[in-house]
This record gives structure tokens, C-alpha cells and sequence, in this order.
């Protein structure tokens, strides 16, 4: 991995001073692509249960960071959080699969966020799913989001029978997304399902 | 009886699409991505089937260097710094592509985006401006006025060169009219977003008859086609061959001077041997070799408007004053300046090198008078706080460089916190000394730079502002 790969801050390009020490030099980690600024201010979720683990809230600066992530297109910023992605997830023994997007919004974004931000942290996974409807979330009020049918399906020819998945999406706000992926699977036969989101909403 | 067949231009002959009026008065002069106008995506398309637009791609790469490594250039900023290229496997076009980061706020460039350029019929334009304004010029301003009028009637570019407070907009009017009546359009090009606030209501009051559009980040939507554009140099990266006169206020300001793209923009917007002007109160030499070097006409006012020589700063020394407000403790010998205007009543600033420096200090000042207030580039409330302190609502604003310029508030006092600080260049220090005394009223005040230790670049602006007052003054 090139060391200067990341000159300026990504978020607000202010020049990163980080010193070089014997540990940068002998070991593989990523290097830094955020100044420490930015980096205080977001927020880490401290609450999390069994089932949905996150990482960070929803504030002003993740607010402002997946606005220029998510609908603005930067895609270099899916290195602001591969460390810490790695870091979590490098561990973990269970299938790791991503929520898919439709294949019309993929292209109409030209990338698929989750798995972008997965790719940078250099986490394998696999897609069991497939998304059935272009309609988004963000459209929707809470009542709507709440009484949805089901918008995934299973791809064809995969087998989850007596598989431990681990869900990866970016935000986690009612859990509609998380639920309907989780039902889906159960049903299928998986034999745990968890999630893990970048943020909670 | 015979009767002559009226031919029309070739070009724009009736193509089963009427060319609507606000389609044509939007996009002359401006390039846009192709899937991102403020109007119907299929009109648009039709419009582009019939030729109406030149389309190009966002990004173009050539092979450069002795191992033709592949260069880029967004054709939308002119931006060819390669590390704000980034090469990604594009959803929609199944193959590599690559984006522009530096103009990535205005809605992303691809090399798979289109961008448009109209290339239809001209908007029609209208001729009878009108100057409102009853003002009266100093000997020196109208010289400058008429030196500048001449250029750009000659198609010579020029610069202006007068200190702070000098009158430097009103000097603008009739090199403005005079362009305006001949059918040109012109471009009033600024790098401060404040700037292009403060002047849109004063060329708006003194130009009633023309339709003026004021563009800068997030601005609202202005209706039909404007012949005069007051804009920050960013969103020039959305124009291009549009203007015929260009006059660039505030040329020195930062970010202008070291991006490379943004000067750029600011030449592609104008057309090919259009006239540009600059008007500043601190040319960098950078300017200044230009002018040299291309053989600019060159106007220079070394006096204020009210004949009164500039405020020349004081230094004081403020040792640790850093150590100090991270404390809780602000200097005494701030404390006593501070005091002093309070009791005299007077508004007053004062300049901190950092926003984190400036948060701490704030609660300690707050402490002394609870109305005083903080002002930075990112305060949504930027602008009611200016006007409070021009109101005589609050007492003074503690502020960082964003208030350099551009602002005028009658008898201000000002103080220069951390003077020594790598961010205070000379020119920046005398644009801070420039707020004081602008009004004939007040035409004298206190500029102090607190200091921890004096620099060249403060050295050199009290230098300047010495010879500008001799030059002026002659003693």
C-alpha cells in the first residue's frame, strides 16, 4: 500500500501532518486519509445490541459525509472508514453480505456504496441478495417504511441452509432494510443473521 | 411586383423546435453537464439532436512525458492536477472512468458525463442602461475611472491599483455602462462570496434598467438573461467564451492567487481577446510581472477618497498570548484595549489567526461584555452578525481573516491577535489597517498588531502603507 497515498485531508483538504514512527514503517496499516479534526467530530455509537451492531451516530459531519459520499458521488471517500471497517470485520467467521442496490440505481450512482466502502477495507463478501424495487428509504416517511412488503429476493442457485450471516449496510434508521434482508433469510433456512452498520440514524 | 425572399442566418432555420426563451438566455455562455439542467432532460435532448448545443466530454486524457503516462483535464474547471483525478470502475459504463475532485461541489464530472455549450441563436440584448448614480469623484478616482473606461473601449487589459477605501467599485460604474451600451456582456469576478453580497445591491440601485444576476454557491435562480454578472471566480468554472469585458475585483484575495484552475476559469470565461481588468488594493507580483510582462495600461491611487492619509499599525508586543487564552487568561494588555473601546464606545474587531484560538477566547471576552460575539467562515449567521456591529447592536466581533475585506463600519477600531501567525501575509495585514478610517467622518483609528515576535511580512505592510502615504501625501 503507497504510504502518501492520501496527501490532504479528504473531508476539508487541509494538509495531514502525521509523523512517520517505526510502527508505520514495519507494519501494513492503512494510512491516515482524514486529519484528526475531522475525525473528533464524528460521533461513536456506544449503544448497540446483540443483533445490529454500529459504529458511529448520525451528526452534522456523517450527515455532511455520506451527502458527499453517497449523492454527491465522491468515491474516494469510501477510504475514510476502511480502517476502522477492517478492524471490525476482519474478524468475524460469519458469510459477509452486503445489501445490494438495484441494478438501475447502481448505474444511476455508477457504484455500489456498500460494496465500495467493503472493497477499501479489504473485507471479502458475497451477495446472497437482490434488491426488487428502485423506490429508496430516504423517500419514504416512517409509517410507509414500517408497512413495506417484502423488497428483496434471493439470487438465483445460492444456499444459505445452516449458514451464519453477518448483514452490511451503511445506516440502520427504522431497521426496515436490516428486517426485510434478515425475514428473507431466516426463511431460507440461514441459521443466525446478524447486522452491522457503518451508522445508526 | 416581385417580392424578396428574407433570408434568415442558415444555421437557425426552423428545425421543427422553436428555441425557447429561457432555454436560450440560461445556457448562453454556459457549460453545464448534460444531465443536470434546471429544465426537462428530453427537451434538452431534442434540443441537442438538432444541433443546438456543442457537446463535449467531461474529461479528456492525453498521453504526456517521456512515458506517456495519461494526464487528465476536467474540461469544466481546467483542473490538471493529477492527484485529484480518481480512476473508478464506473456502474453505468462498465469500464474504467475517472472523476474530477476539484470542482466535485458544482455536481460531478466524469469522463462518461457530457457537458453542453449552446450553439444556437444569440438572446436579444437590451441597450438603454441607465447610471443612477449622483456621487461625485475625487480628481484622482475619475482619472482612474476614465483610464480604465479607455482600456477596455481599446480592448487593453488593465489594472487598478488603489489603497483601501480609495472608492475602487464606484471607479468601475462607467467603464460598466459604457461596455453595457455597446451590447457587451460583462463579468464582475470576485473571490469572496462576501464581496459579491455587498456589491449586488449597490450596482443593483445604481443600474435600475439592467438585469443583474448574482452567482455565487447556492445562490437562488435568476430569471432570463443578464448582460451584467457579478460572480465568485468558482462559479466562472460554469461558464466559458461568454464575456466580452471582465473585470476581476479583489484579485489578491486567497483562494485566487494560488489556485491554478481558478485563474484559469477566470481567463476560459471570457472571450478570446476580451479585455480583463483587475482591481485591488494590494497587487501581487505575481499581478504585477503581467502587467509588465503583456504591457497592461495601469491606473494608481495612493489616496483615500476623504483625503485623509491610511492608519498606519501600531506593533505591540503579547508575549504567549497563546499559552495565555489556553489558559483562561487573556493578555493585559488585550484586556485593556478592549476595555477602552467599550468605554468609549466604539465597535471594534479582532483578528485571531485560528477558529480554535478564537473559541477559546471567546467565553473570556464574553466575560468582560456578554453581547460580544465570534464570526467565522463556516457561521451560518455570518452576515446578521456584520450587520448587529454595523448597527451598533453589539459592542465589537472577534473574527478571523474571512473579514479582511470587503467590509466598511463607520469608526471601527482594530486589533490583530497573533500578528506574527504564518496566515497574516503582508497583503492580508494591510487589507485588516484598510477597515480602519473609511469614513470622513472618522477618518482616523487605532490598528494594532498584537504580536509574539515581529515578521517581515509585518514589516513590509507597514512599510507599504508608509510609502502609499508619501506617495499620496508627498511629505
Amino acid at each position: 500500500m503507497k504510504r502518501n497515498e492520501v496527501e490532504n485531508c479528504l473531508l476539508c483538504n487541509s494538509p495531514i501532518d502525521v509523523p512517520v514512527t517505526w510502527k508505520t514503517l514495519l507494519t501494513n496499516e492503512f494510512p491516515r486519509t482524514i486529519c484528526l479534526e475531522c475525525e473528533e467530530k464524528f460521533e461513536i455509537c456506544k449503544t448497540s445490541n446483540e443483533e445490529v451492531t454500529s459504529l458511529y451516530k448520525y451528526n452534522e459531519q456523517m450527515k455532511d459525509y455520506l451527502h458527499r459520499y453517497k449523492f454527491m458521488h465522491d468515491l474516494l471517500l469510501a477510504k475514510v472508514f476502511r480502517y476502522q471497517l477492517h478492524y471490525h470485520l476482519k474478524k468475524t467467521k460469519e458469510l459477509i453480505v452486503p445489501i445490494p442496490m438495484h441494478a438501475e440505481k447502481r448505474k444511476e450512482r455508477t457504484f455500489a456504496h456498500v460494496d465500495e466502502l467493503l472493497n477499501e477495507a479489504v473485507i471479502p463478501y458475497t451477495h446472497l441478495l437482490e434488491k426488487m424495487t428502485t423506490a429508496t428509504q430516504a423517500s419514504k416517511s416512517r409509517e410507509e417504511r414500517l408497512n413495506t412488503p417484502q423488497i428483496f429476493q434471493l439470487e438465483q442457485g445460492v444456499i444459505v441452509q445452516q449458514k451464519d450471516i453477518l448483514l452490511v449496510d451503511d445506516i440502520y434508521t427504522t431497521g426496515t432494510t436490516i428486517n426485510h434482508a434478515k425475514q428473507l433469510l431466516l426463511d431460507a433456512g440461514a441459521k443466525s443473521v446478524k447486522a452491522f452498520t457503518l451508522i445508526r440514524g | 411586383m416581385k417580392f424578396k425572399l428574407i433570408r434568415s442566418n442558415k444555421r437557425f432555420l426552423y428545425k421543427g423546435i422553436i428555441v425557447e426563451p429561457q432555454v436560450r438566455d440560461f445556457f448562453t455562455g454556459r457549460i453545464w453537464t448534460r444531465s443536470n439542467t434546471p429544465f426537462h432532460q428530453e427537451k434538452v435532448n431534442a434540443y441537442i439532436q438538432q444541433n443546438y448545443f456543442n457537446v463535449k466530454s467531461g474529461i479528456t486524457s492525453q498521453p504526456k512525458g517521456i512515458f506517456l503516462r495519461q494526464s487528465f483535464t476536467c474540461n469544466r474547471c481546467y483542473n490538471q492536477i493529477q492527484h485529484e483525478f480518481v480512476q473508478y470502475n464506473c456502474a453505468k459504463c462498465e469500464k474504467i472512468c475517472v472523476y474530477c475532485r476539484h470542482c466535485i461541489n458544482m455536481g460531478r464530472v466524469t469522463s462518461c458525463t457530457n457537458l453542453i455549450l449552446w450553439n444556437g441563436p444569440l438572446p436579444l440584448k437590451y441597450q438603454k442602461h441607465v447610471l443612477d448614480w449622483d456621487g461625485t469623484y475625487t480628481p484622482a478616482q475619475k482619472q482612474a475611472a476614465q483610464e480604465l473606461t479607455e482600456s477596455m473601449n481599446n480592448k487593453r487589459s488593465h489594472l487598478v491599483h488603489a489603497v483601501c477605501g480609495a472608492g475602487k467599485t464606484e471607479i468601475l460604474f462607467p467603464a460598466v455602462l459604457h461596455a453595457l451600451n455597446k451590447g457587451l456582456r460583462v463579468c464582475i469576478a470576485t473571490p469572496r462570496t462576501d464581496v459579491v453580497l455587498e456589491l449586488f445591491p449597490r450596482f443593483q440601485k445604481v443600474f435600475p434598467n439592467t438585469n443583474i444576476h448574482a452567482l455565487y454557491g447556492n445562490a437562488p435562480k435568476q430569471a432570463g438573461f443578464s448582460q451584467l454578472v457579478l460572480s465568485t471566480t468558482h462559479q466562472l468554472f460554469r461558464f466559458e467564451n461568454a464575456f466580452d469585458v471582465e473585470l476581476v475585483d479583489e484579485a489578491d484575495a486567497f483562494p485566487y492567487t494560488i489556485d491554478l484552475a481558478l485563474q484559469q476559469a477566470v481567463l476560459k470565461a471570457k472571450k478570446e481577446g476580451a479585455p480583463i481588468a483587475f482591481v485591488t488594493a494590494t497587487p501581487s507580483t505575481q499581478i504585477l510581472n503581467t502587467v509588465k510582462k503583456e504591457n497592461w495600461s495601469y491606473s494608481f491611487i495612493p489616496k483615500r477618497y476623504h483625503n485623509h492619509p491610511l492608519p498606519v499599525p501600531r506593533f505591540e508586543a503579547l508575549w504567549s498570548y497563546e499559552k495565555g487564552i489556553t489558559r483562561g487568561k487573556i493578555p493585559l494588555k488585550l484586556i485593556e484595549w478592549t476595555e477602552k473601546r467599550l468605554s468609549n464606545r466604539e465597535p471594534f474587531l479582532i483578528f485571531f489567526p485560528t477558529i480554535q484560538l478564537m473559541q477559546k477566547a471567546i467565553p473570556l471576552f464574553q466575560r468582560m461584555n456578554e453581547k460580544i460575539l465570534s464570526v467565522h467562515a463556516e457561521d451560518e449567521h455570518r452576515k446578521e452578525k456584520v450587520i448587529k456591529l454595523r448597527n451598533e447592536e453589539i459592542p465589537g466581533l472577534l473574527t478571523t481573516t474571512i473579514l479582511e475585506r470587503g467590509i466598511t463600519i463607520n469608526n471601527v477600531q482594530v486589533a490583530v491577535v497573533g500578528a506574527e501567525s504564518k496566515i497574516f501575509t503582508s497583503s492580508a495585514l494591510i487589507q485588516i489597517s484598510g477597515r480602519v478610517g473609511r469614513n470622513v467622518q472618522f477618518p482616523e483609528g487605532d490598528i494594532v498588531f498584537f504580536h509574539h515576535g515581529i515578521t517581515a511580512e509585518m514589516d513590509e505592510a507597514r512599510n507599504e502603507i508608509l510609502r502609499l502615504n508619501k506617495e499620496g501625501f508627498g511629505s
